[in-house]
């Protein structure tokens, strides 16, 4: 079996550009390594015309490092004519005439997309548990969850499948499953990505990232992804810039910042430990790292649990069975076909959120919650800019813990939460944050570390991240 | 036992013109196939962000403007949360928080009493789709939904139907005037919600709403209706209760639909997908500039000129009449003659051939020499009658279209005069009786006139000749 999947995106593009390989080549090792680890879950719905999508690509752009390389793209962002379930029996039959913003990027550099990953329903979960069509497998330990609601694009980079992926962050679900499953996650700025096209969780929160195996790989897949885009008015614009930029220099001078509730006792003493080491190391080499003290960050859980929630109940609500999706079969009138259709459509989890969502936008709950979470969410921001002031970069864990065996979480709907306490915030704060691997646990399981960054300053998160990737 | 005080508010919703729809580029025009105007954002498919349509919010601006409203600088648009089928998205985006005007009013006079209306805001809404039951199915036509509204609220300052009518009027032709919206009642481009309670005291009564009145005749009579309907149910002991009732213009009654239960909870929160809009000096100014003359602006104008009142409403009814009428003023000529010649014959040529004067190849040059050649006798009402359908289908010129129909009136007064002593000569017996005060016998010798020049003499001239000889 051919094994050019394992070579870097820069080494396969050689191969590529000297024709000693084909797109195809690369499509078939990648349907035969998804189909060889069809136990790890990484997939909803398989591209059937990848193959021919491959055979089609026509002559190899030397420029474009993405020319030909098989993607998983979250199954939350459209495609057209290609299934887009969200995980859920709901949209189970769904099949898009329109693309989103970033699926035409990666259709316009020759990116191939081989499927749609898993992911928990609606991006609604922490362990992918959720999914309506079985729970993706953490590679490392099958037994463990590869996090959520990214899970399965998670699973896909970790198991080899294909060397890179998109995935979605509402409260740190492309971080935190990109921690359990040693890969490389970012979640860029708020506004960076166009959501055109993304099913709307949390509209103030949703970001897309990409997922890779290494940050080189990772900041060059930002690069084609990011741009205004008419048709979001959230995304913003900026002047265009090379992600990769800052990859290679050192770190001298750097100021780091670790908040305290980051090394709390809520993380695992190992992690915490590792965490130290890290800090060692990055002093050795000429940063400063100070621990500071951060207000709110504490209390981002449950802005998080208000905000996400109240808009969801909201963005759900087309879910209705009548122009698209599951439509119940026997009802009486309106209302029965309501309530057939969603209760019979969404899962457990999507239920309750939208129920404790529909809860705190009613009445005068707006004012004591809703409006009372949006003013607490500025308090964090401020903080975050506070900090920023005086600091190039927060760090901490990505998790408080390893990735968690399966089956733990799912009856505790609000433990499930804390697998994000340390992501959310920066949800919160619109920032950019990175997941980068730091190792592993004395039982072989990843650790990753949360790499915090300035609004729109990606590129200096990377140059820290690519330092640290080549030791740890 | 005192009179009952009624208090009436009126919602009106009015469709803005405008190329596209409010949050899509859908063309928003009405009379199109079913389902032909409408793309994956009107049909509130997944993933799918609205967009902000500029033009309206000048509309809305605009609207502002000639209502009197104080604009808001910094506003957002909100969801309002509830499920129906021709609700898409099963929210709507409106504005709950931030109307884009506030404290406004209109001016409406009855029986010669001036009053102010106010209005406590107006905001920018977008429409449902259009829904038809056919038996035991309903079918939906989205063409409509997104379509953009201004709704207007007055405060319930209302007195009488006749107020309400004499308002709504005159809202009509403001908005129509100010180009912001059709105002067809019968298209559904306008429509009228109207609250109406009654008490004897300081203290408001419970108040009903009839929705969705077909035309502000109707709203007049729904009102007073109501009015009497709540007088007796509260003679008789009984109790007004929160109900939505609609009228029904064939038993010129209105009809209770439901009865309000506990408030509606709309769950309304900041549209999260759409950023806050700052609206500048420049962005009002920009959106004033092309605000056209308003009905009362015209009447001061077209007193001045010389208009009579009944020439002014007219002209005011008849828009495109009235936008022609405003070119002709930058030219010189009698306008009151121009006034009367648009109003009779050309208007009886327009309603004959179902046109619109621009439509016509009456030019302004063309028409002032028509008036010119009338105040010098040179063509008489009786030869534009007859020369009509030419003026307004060909460009021939007045000299040329004369030439071609042989007109040559006769402007010489020795000519006129011989003809008149013929008359008189051969006509002793009328010439007799007129000077025994019969008038008829004037018209008769005039008629004889006529006849003798076989209509080629300007008949005011010929008439004064003819007195001035009879009185001899």
């Amino acid at each position: 079996m051919s094994k050019y999947l394992d070579l870097s995106i820069k080494e396969i593009h050689e191969l590529l550009v000297d024709k000693k390989i084909t797109p195809l080549d690369l499509v078939d090792e990648a349907l035969e390594r998804i189909e060889e680890n069809k136990d790890l879950n990484a997939f909803i719905t398989i591209n059937d015309k990848v193959r021919e999508e491959a055979s089609a690509l026509g002559e190899v752009e030397p420029d474009n490092i993405f020319f030909g390389i098989p993607i998983a793209v979250k199954d939350n962002i459209v495609t057209k004519d290609l299934k887009t379930t969200c995980a859920s029996h709901i949209l189970d039959n769904f099949i898009p005439i329109y693309d989103a913003t970033i699926v035409e990027k990666l259709k316009e550099n020759k990116l191939l997309i081989i499927g749609k990953a898993n992911m928990d329903e609606f991006a609604m979960g922490s362990t992918s548990e959720t999914s309506y069509f079985g729970t993706p497998l953490n590679p490392h330990d099958k037994k463990r969850t590869a996090g959520g609601s990214s899970g399965g694009s998670a699973t896909a980079i970790s198991g080899g499948l294909v060397p890179l992926a998109l995935g979605s962050d509402t409260g740190g679900s492309i971080r935190q499953p990109a921690s359990y499953t040693g890969i490389v996650g970012m979640k860029p700025t708020y506004g960076r990505i166009s959501r055109y096209g993304l099913v709307a969780f949390a509209s103030s929160l949703d970001q897309i990232g990409p997922m890779t195996r290494t940050v080189y790989e990772n900041a060059a897949l930002l690069n084609i992804l990011v741009g205004e885009d008419d048709k979001d008015l959230t995304s913003v614009k900026k002047e265009k810039e090379d992600f990769t930029r800052l990859i290679g220099k050192d770190i001298k001078g750097m100021k780091i910042a670790l908040p305290k509730y980051f090394v709390s006792d809520i993380v695992d003493e190992e992690i915490s430990k590792r965490i130290k080491e890290v800090i060692s190391f990055l002093k050795e080499n000429g940063a400063t790292v100070d621990i500071v003290d951060m207000k709110y960050l504490d209390t981002a859980v449950n802005l998080y649990q208000i905000i996400a929630m109240a808009e969801a109940s909201s963005n759900l609500a087309r879910f209705d069975g009548i122009r698209y999706g599951y439509r119940a079969t026997s009802f009486n009138n309106v209302d029965s076909m309501y309530e057939k259709t969603r209760g019979e459509g969404f899962g457990d989890e999507v239920k309750r959120r939208i129920m404790v969502g529909s809860y705190i936008l009613s009445g005068e709950n707006a004012k004591t919650y809703y409006d009372k979470a949006l003013m607490v969410r500025d308090d964090i921001t401020k903080e975050f800019n506070r900090i920023f002031k005086d600091y190039d970069l927060i760090i901490g864990p990505t998790t408080t813990r390893v990735a968690p065996l399966l089956g733990t979480s799912k009856d505790d709907p609000h433990k499930a939460f804390m697998d994000d306490v340390l992501v959310i915030p920066v949800n919160m704060a619109g920032l950019p944050g990175l997941s980068v691997p730091v190792g592993k646990s004395s039982e072989n399981l990843p650790i990753g570390l949360h790499i915090i960054g300035k609004a729109f300053d990606e590129a200096t998160i990377y140059r820290l991240a690519s330092f640290i990737e080549e030791v740890f | 036992m005192s009179e009952f005080i009624p208090t009436i508010g009126l919602e009106v919703h009015v469709e803005i013109k405008s190329k596209s729809k409010l949050f899509s580029s859908s063309a928003n025009s009405y009379g199109m196939a079913t389902n032909t105007s409408v793309n994956v954002v009107d049909l509130g498919y997944p993933g799918t962000l609205p967009t902000v349509n500029k033009e309206i919010i000048r509309q809305g601006i605009r609207a502002c403007k000639v209502l009197n409203c104080n604009i808001t600088r910094k506003m957002h648009f909100d969801r309002k949360n509830y499920f129906y089928p021709d609700n898409p998205k099963n929210y709507q985006i409106t504005q709950n928080r931030t109307p884009i005007g506030t404290d406004g009013y209109v001016e409406i006079e009855v029986d010669g009493i001036k009053k102010k209306i106010g209005i406590s805001d107006i905001h920018i809404e977008e429409d449902t789709c259009k829904s038809a039951h056919r038996g035991s199915v309903s079918l939906l036509d989205f063409n409509r939904a997104g379509v953009p509204l201004i709704e207007i609220v007055t405060e319930p300052c209302i007195s009488n139907g006749k107020e309400a009518m004499a308002y709504l009027t005159k809202l009509k032709e403001l908005l129509f005037y100010a180009n912001i919206s059709d105002c067809k009642m019968e298209e559904g481009s306008m429509r009228c919600d109207a609250n109406v309670s009654i008490s004897k005291d300081e203290n408001m009564g419970t108040r009903t709403e009839t929705k969705n009145i077909s035309s502000i005749h109707n709203v007049g009579l729904a009102i007073e209706k109501e009015i009497a309907r709540q007088e007796e149910v509260l003679n008789n002991n009984g109790i007004i209760k929160e109900e939505t009732r609609r009228f029904d213009d064939k038993l010129g009654e209105t009809i209770l639909m439901r009865v309000k239960e506990t408030g509606n909870d709309y769950r309304y929160f900041i549209e999260p997908d759409i950023p806050y809009l700052v609206i500048t000096d420049e962005f009002i100014n920009d959106s004033l500039k092309t605000l056209p003359l308003l009905p009362d602006e015209l009447r001061e104008k077209y007193s001045k000129i010389g208009l009579s009142s009944l020439q002014i409403e007219k002209l005011i009814n008849n828009r495109p009449l009235n936008d022609y009428f405003l070119g002709l003023l930058e030219f010189k000529t009698n306008y009151v003659t121009a006034v009367n010649l648009l109003l009779s014959d050309v208007s009886s040529y327009l309603n004959k051939h179902n046109k619109v004067i621009t439509d016509t190849h009456l030019s302004y040059e063309k028409l002032v020499s028509v008036i010119d050649n009338l105040e010098s006798g040179a063509l008489s009402n009786k030869n534009v009658k007859d020369l009509i359908d030419s003026l307004m289908e060909n460009d021939l010129t007045i000299e040329e279209l004369k030439k071609e129909f042989k007109i040559e009136n006769i402007t010489d007064d020795r000519f006129i005069e011989d003809i008149i002593t013929k008359v008189i000569e051969n006509n002793t017996e009328s010439v007799n009786d007129y000077k025994n005060g019969h008038d008829r016998a004037l018209k008769y010798l005039m008629g004889q006139v006529m006849k003798e020049t076989k209509g080629t003499v300007n008949p005011k001239k010929a008439s004064d000749m003819l007195k001035e000889a009879l009185n001899k």
